[in-house]
């Protein structure tokens, strides 16, 4: 029995050595693409710090890593995870959305910081300086609500 | 050493199901959060008949919209009865009527638009195929929005109705388009179910 265990050990300890060598591709990018977000609208310093520490490491062509990241599978699951979460909203290539969209966006973003959906647990959990305190909230509900409105109409 | 090893495989093992876990904790999560019930009733609703005044809009007779309307009701009329899997089959419904809408009568001036309408339309049907109610609900405002746009912008033979609800997103009100004259209201169901005003006739 206790050998048994132990050749699933060591099948277990080879399996997650040898996944560790399997290369993954990187979500980084050197230039700032002219469709940023940031860059578009330049917010004032405290949004943006807000948007880059709570929203840019999933939502941009840009993610500043943990030093997890160096280990399979954890980062097998980032990556999936930044994956589907720039097919939602990419703030790198906001600029390209069609004013449609753009509003859409705008109203989800929105709504999804004031009922606390965004930023998500996990990434919480990792990140604690990623917390939206009472008054960032309530700022950057702010900044995007006005940015939303003078967004221009459908028609 | 041997355990030291078996250990950390074990570990790492654990780690990466907890991983998962916490994704699907998330999404039990958010449907719980998004049943929290709404307490509108201090809010002054106007449900003020507005018959007298009624804008009549009438739009190009065409009949290429239908399907999609007929979808886009369905998911209305699941909303209205608080009925989240009936408005998650609306949405599927909607996304086929989407595919099967003949482009090629369109002008190349339509064309743009209406691109964008699909594009962010299918975006809010996806949503609510897989969304709680209230989450179905916001997806549902925006959708309103382009579907009245794809309706001035192609036209459509059925008679219907744009109604406005002033509570609905987030107080800011929100638009919502039915084949009956009566108010029924997706954006909160059988909480608020007469809350909102017809705006226009259109046909």
């Amino acid at each position: 029995m206790n050998k048994v265990f132990k050749r699933i050990g060591l099948l277990l300890f080879i399996s997650v050595v040898g996944i560790q060598f399997i290369p993954t591709t990187l979500n980084e990018s050197d230039n700032v693409l002219s469709t940023d977000f940031i860059k578009t609208y330049s917010p004032p310093k405290n949004i943006k710090n807000l948007l880059i520490n709570s929203c840019y490491d999933c939502h941009s062509n840009n993610t500043k890593y943990p030093w997890y990241n160096k280990i399979q599978p954890v980062s097998w699951f980032i990556e999936s995870h930044i994956e589907s979460a720039k097919t939602e909203l990419n703030f790198s290539e906001f600029g390209n959305y069609s004013t449609r969209k753009k509003k859409s966006k705008l109203k989800s973003i929105l709504s999804q910081i004031k009922n606390d959906k965004m930023p998500l647990p996990s990434y919480i959990l990792m990140h604690k300086e990623s917390i939206f305190s009472k008054s960032n909230k309530l700022d950057i509900e702010k900044w995007l609500t006005e940015l939303e409105q003078s967004t221009i109409s459908y028609e | 050493m041997k355990k030291i090893i078996l250990s950390i495989s074990i570990a790492t093992m654990i780690l990466s199901i907890a991983c998962n876990q916490t994704r699907k904790n998330e999404k039990m999560k958010s449907t719980e959060a998004s049943e929290d019930t709404h307490d509108h009733s201090e809010h002054d609703h106007n449900t003020t008949k507005t018959d007298d005044h009624i804008i009549e809009a009438s739009t190009i007779k065409n009949p290429a919209t239908s399907e999609i309307i007929d979808s886009y009701l369905q998911i209305k009329n699941a909303l209205v009865t608080d009925n989240k899997d009936d408005a998650a089959k609306g949405a599927t419904a909607l996304l086929a009527a989407f595919s099967n809408f003949d482009m090629t009568q369109l002008t190349d001036s339509q064309h743009k638009e209406y691109m964008e309408i699909l594009e962010t339309a299918k975006e809010h049907a996806e949503h609510i195929i897989k969304s709680p109610i209230e989450h179905q609900r916001e997806h549902f405002e925006a959708l309103s929005i382009d579907i009245n746009d794809l309706i001035s912008l192609v036209g459509t033979d059925r008679t219907l109705y744009q109604d406005f609800c002033p509570m609905a997103n987030g107080g800011k009100g929100a638009i919502w388009l039915s084949e009956i004259k009566d108010i029924e209201n997706p954006f909160f169901g059988k909480k608020m179910l007469k809350c909102g005003n017809m705006q226009k006739q259109i046909n």
